[in-house]
């Protein structure tokens, strides 16, 4: 495979930024390997993430062209595109070559993980979606292995796609473990470029918008949002970077009934990989605590809580569901112990707080509901301030939840709501948990 | 419709000043408008920057050559993380909606303005590839009209130090357009202020008598 054919193939690119001479690109399309099209269609549409919307895709005096000129400002962060952008295509099929390929995985299934690897498979080959339906700490990752081996095997191009950098970052060392030739590319927002052809791509669902029909096989993981109401361009995403025929599996612990009811093909695990069940989570009433934070005090229930778990050495982490309260909050929790530290979205050292938690330099975290998931720490403990709140709903619940107790060794913890009054969604989270237990069990 | 920085959606409280006054809708959401810190008081008598009545970088520049040559000036807003954000996002990444954020701030400033104002200039090519002028598409989003009456040449300040910065000598030239005796410069960053007494010097040079300066932001 020629090096440019190896970059281009499957992805859509801006042009200027393609790392190869003009001249090759220029003989590429010459040839009609490779097309050339404008950033933002005549009616408005960007080429590279789908947008549409006139919201999003903004005219205005553009002085590289001289025209009145559209951009797309949902795709913005990955370099600009406007109406006089040129994007390229490779049009040009690659073949998939089918070859024996290295298997690094060597642990071993349960029957309920060997059970969901194979209908997976099976939905593979028959070029079906599938909904992996399992629980926090199913074991998902390992149901995927072989499915993913002998798609590999076939030639096909593959694409795990999941919303988060986090995710993507703790899934690629164990891929490159268990398919070690396999050549792996892990991207996400600010990742190194890789330049040649990946057969397994790790992505965030955003990366998603830098490919086109590359894909003969995709796993959405954490489709929890799936199909996103709030973001349709990440479920436009998908589509678009799949083949036609591609199927898709999706994976979510807390899946949506539209997506239960869309797909057919399903398999359910309700039951940890280590077999004890989910910690149920423990309601406590602690009224007006936003009230008693704004005026400088901790709620009592909550401080009690804090110094049971300092005092048995356990981790913990505290959510939140706002930064303004952990602001609030953090001068007064830094007072009980100055090892408790804060983090939200948007803090440059939230990867640094989380190993510390981790490995006993901190006692416990106040987060925001960014920390939901993709974070395992043993002996780990939960509480949510204000599980009332409306950013807490079902599905938030049942992730939070799903970080306690995880390890074998430990399968127990505390997760404890604190609350204003209790909700709908606190109920609704208690009582699938309460289900996935009872069916666990059968 | 979404903020436009935070993506949220913006809950609309119709105002009576919305309903019987023109007013552009907002693009912000309140976080995000909160976020931004307006420059209040008096400060510095040439670029606004709170504190003293003259700031370190102004008091360089009146000791050095430029003494009296700008009248007085002000900035608008203070280049905190949410303003460096903005700043980002609509020069960098080109966002030029994000020029409509300022509008209101930049008309009250202008609006009763009788002096030319007169943005300054990116040199050609800059502006080729950026796709937009941000000054100018700043005074087309508050409604203010505006001439130009300087070319910016090869040179940007973009990759100096600070020294390096004050030291450079021509950033401009003359367009040929007449120049009038009173006029308001206008920029969108105020760093040490280089960019401002270069252009302020050549149009006193070209007869111009009493220069203003406004910035949308002191850095
Ligand atoms: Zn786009
Ligand atoms: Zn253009
Ligand atoms: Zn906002
Ligand atoms: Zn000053």
């Amino acid at each position: 495979m020629q090096a440019i054919e190896a970059f281009l193939t499957g992805r859509i690119w801006i042009k200027q930024f393609i790392p190869f001479p003009e001249e090759v690109i220029q003989e590429a399309t010459e040839k009609g390997s490779a097309r050339v099209v404008s950033g933002i269609s005549a009616d408005g549409q960007c080429a590279r993430c789908l947008e549409t919307s006139p919201d999003y895709v903004i005219p205005f005096q553009c002085a590289t062209c001289g025209e009145v000129c559209r951009y797309c400002r949902t795709c913005i962060k990955m370099g600009r595109i406007s109406s006089c952008t040129e994007l390229v295509l490779w049009t040009s099929p690659a073949l998939p070559k089918s070859a024996p390929r290295a298997f690094g995985w060597v642990g071993s299934l349960t029957p309920q993980q060997e059970t969901a690897s194979k209908a997976i498979s099976e939905s593979i080959r028959k070029q079906e979606d599938h909904l992996l339906y399992a629980v926090c700490g199913a074991g998902k990752t390992e149901i995927l292995f072989s499915p993913i081996h002998e798609a590999l095997q076939k030639g096909l191009r593959i694409c795990v796609a999941a919303p988060r950098t986090d995710v993507i970052l703790e899934l690629s060392p164990r891929f490159k473990q268990a398919f070690p030739d396999a050549v792996i590319h892990t991207l996400y927002g600010d990742s190194p470029e890789q330049t040649g052809y990946g057969e397994i791509i790790l992505a965030t669902t955003h990366q998603l918008y830098r490919f086109q029909e590359a894909f003969d096989l995709l796993f959405v993981d954490e489709a929890d949002a799936f199909p996103y109401s709030l973001d349709p361009s990440l479920e436009r995403a998908v589509k678009k970077a799949g083949k036609p025929s591609a199927p898709v599996i999706y994976i979510s612990a807390t899946p949506s009934k539209t997506l239960r009811k869309q797909i057919a093909g399903h398999s359910t695990i309700f039951r940890r990989y280590h077999g004890a069940p989910l910690p149920v989570p423990v309601y406590r009433a602690m009224w007006n605590y936003e009230h008693h934070l704004r005026k400088g005090k901790l709620p009592s229930p909550l401080k009690d809580w804090i110094e049971d778990k300092l005092q048995k050495k356990q981790p913990f982490l505290l959510f939140f569901p706002s930064i303004q309260l952990i602001e609030l909050a953090s001068p007064l929790l830094y007072k009980i112990d100055c090892a408790i530290a804060a983090v939200h979205s948007k803090d440059p050292q939230r990867k640094e707080k989380v190993m510390q938690l981790r490995e006993g330099a901190l006692a416990g975290l106040a987060t925001s509901t960014i920390l939901e998931r993709g974070i395992t720490i043993p002996h780990l403990q939960v509480a949510v301030i204000g599980a009332d709140h409306r950013v807490f709903d079902r599905a938030a619940l049942i992730q939070i939840a799903g970080r306690v107790g995880r390890n074998a060794k430990d399968p127990t913890g505390d997760v404890i709501f604190f609350h204003n009054g209790i909700t709908r969604q606190m109920d609704a989270a208690r009582q699938e948990i309460l289900f996935y237990n009872k069916e666990g069990k059968a | 419709m979404n903020c436009c920085l935070c993506d949220q959606a913006l809950r609309f409280a119709p105002s009576w000043r919305g309903i019987f006054l023109y007013e552009p809708p907002e693009l912000l959401c309140q976080p995000c408008r909160n976020e931004f810190l307006k420059i209040i008081g008096q400060g510095c008598k040439y670029c606004g920057k709170e504190g003293e009545a003259v700031c370190r970088d102004c008091h360089y520049w009146e000791e050095h050559g430029y003494r009296d040559l700008i009248h007085s000036g002000k900035s608008l807003y203070r280049y905190n993380g949410a303003m460096k954000d903005w700043f980002h996002q609509y020069k960098f990444l080109k966002d030029v909606l994000l020029a409509q954020v300022f509008a209101k701030d930049l008309r009250e400033a202008l609006a009763n303005e009788r002096a030319l104002i007169v943005p300054i200039p990116l040199n050609a090519e800059k502006l080729s590839e950026r796709s937009f002028s941000q000054v100018d598409e700043l005074l087309l989003a508050a409604g203010i009209p505006y001439s130009h009456l300087l070319e910016k040449c090869g040179e940007t300040l973009g990759e100096k130090t600070r020294e390096e910065r004050m030291a450079t000598k021509q950033l401009f030239r003359l367009n040929g357009e007449a120049v009038p005796k009173q006029l308001v410069l206008v920029d969108d960053l105020y760093t040490t202020g280089t960019t401002m007494r270069q252009a302020a010097k050549i149009l006193q040079e070209a007869g111009a008598e009493s220069i203003r300066i406004l910035t949308l932001i002191r850095a």
